[in-house]
């Protein structure tokens, strides 16, 4: 989820971030305030059409981006046709995907960098109570640069395994990436201390 | 010492790492603008690095950079001194290639609006404008190490410290960085194995097992490093454990 971001030129890129948050903030407010199931689906269609300036391929991708949610979907439809209430569990699950559609639009057409300043500027007016706001930037950036590290490093484990393993790899590797995430912490703080005096 | 405090020093400096000795107590006054470290692997060229930039701290003896000690004065360190990692990947802490540049200038005190015109203006003036907005997991092996080339020259440190900078590039590659580092105006300390990456260098000191074997003009130092390791290669190199 983190780096969806499309590499991409369209016109949603270019609309700022904070407008793009304060919207996607407002869709939810405004979903969560009516049970009308056919209001509900009307604005998840409107947010499916929100993704015609990315192309049809993306358009006809939205599904599948979204198929990841179908255990919350068969939990909460499952409980509400127990309790004989299945227009509420509908609701909420046309009030999850229409959000999940939002989010992930927002994310496909939104750099980290613009996200990270928008928090930055909410935040601001919490550093002199002593919220570290640059720190905790920080620690978010270096979050999205460690992820695709990491993920690169356990497939990497899983090639070595599979080049001399029939079997599976399973649980085996989760020591072996645990103790590679403690290495690249080693490297990331020298390379810190190379660069900064105060972090 | 208190004199012309432009160079490095290091006086009977030696560093152990859980109980093993990586380098033994050392002597050296380094000016030349060119100095070359040659070595195998594990013959404690990187630690000797990584204690001239002042990221570890000797076990015993003293490391002055320009007079101050680089481990201590941080703020002085990085003033003085950029190093360049080996794996572009240890190094790199950012997704996007112009927050990665923009860090270390931050760090020194410029606002983010300067430090991130900054980093577009370096981009620009080596024909990258467009790397500005990439994700760094986007770029080549040697695009990164470029980057992080670019990211040590943005700080205009006045000692740059290079482990292998070559090491593992493809050709073009290797001879676009090399001739890079030949313009930069900044004293270079090369770090590397192989003695054909450190051409034109001033000096040349030979590392073996944590002690300097040799210390002199390239002319007189490589030819005899070859040889040598011709001499081991031809034996059974490399059967030996450290103890």
């Amino acid at each position: 989820m983190l780096t969806l971001i499309l590499p991409t030129d369209t016109a949603l890129h270019r609309l700022p971030a904070g407008a793009k948050l304060a919207v996607l903030a407002g869709f939810g407010i405004a979903i969560g305030a009516t049970s009308h199931l056919l209001l509900l689906a009307m604005a998840f269609a409107l947010v499916w059409a929100a993704y015609l300036p990315l192309g049809f391929a993306e358009v006809a991708r939205l599904p599948r981006r979204l198929w990841p949610l179908w255990p919350f979907v068969v939990v909460i439809g499952g409980w509400h046709l127990l309790r004989g209430t299945p227009e509420v569990g509908l609701a909420a699950i046309l009030r999850m995907l229409a959000v999940f559609a939002a989010a992930t639009l927002l994310l496909l057409t939104t750099r980290f960098d613009q996200l990270l300043a928008v928090f930055t500027t909410i935040m601001r007016p919490f550093s002199p109570l002593g919220l570290p706001v640059a720190r905790i930037a920080l620690a978010l950036a270096m979050t999205v640069r460690f992820v695709p590290v990491l993920a690169a490093r356990a497939e990497d484990l899983a090639f070595a395994w599979r080049a001399r393993s029939p079997r599976k790899p399973r649980h085996r590797l989760l020591t072996p990436l645990a103790l590679a995430a403690l290495d690249e912490a080693d490297h990331a703080a020298e390379a810190l201390r190379a660069r900064s005096a105060s972090v | 010492m208190s004199t012309a405090s432009t160079g490095i020093k290091l006086q009977a400096a030696g560093v152990a790492l859980g109980g093993r000795v990586i380098l033994h107590p050392l002597t050296l006054d380094l000016s030349e603008r060119r100095i070359g470290v040659l070595g195998r692997n594990g013959s404690g060229k990187t630690t000797l690095l990584r204690l001239i930039a002042g990221l570890i701290a000797p076990e015993q003896g003293i490391v002055r950079v320009e007079g101050f000690d680089p481990f201590v004065d941080r703020t002085a360190a990085l003033a003085a001194l950029g190093i360049l990692f080996q794996n572009p990947d240890h190094q790199i802490l950012f997704p996007t290639v112009e927050e990665e540049l923009a860090f270390g200038l931050v760090q020194s005190g410029l606002p983010q609006s300067q430090a991130l015109a900054r980093a577009h203006a370096a981009l620009a003036a080596e024909g990258r404008a467009h790397w500005a907005k990439v994700p760094v997991s986007t770029l080549s092996q040697g695009q990164r190490h470029y980057l992080c080339l670019l990211a040590v020259i943005l700080m205009e440190p006045r000692t740059i410290l290079l482990d292998e900078p070559l090491a593992g590039l493809d050709l073009p590659t290797q001879l676009r960085l090399a001739r890079r580092f030949e313009v930069l105006p900044q004293r270079l300390i090369t770090i590397a194995h192989d003695p054909t990456s450190l051409k034109g260098v001033d000096r040349v000191l030979w590392l073996e097992a944590g002690q300097i074997v040799a210390d002199g003009p390239p002319d007189e130092i490589i030819p005899a490093f070859t040889a040598e390791m011709a001499r081991i290669g031809a034996r059974d190199a490399d059967a030996d454990l450290a103890d």
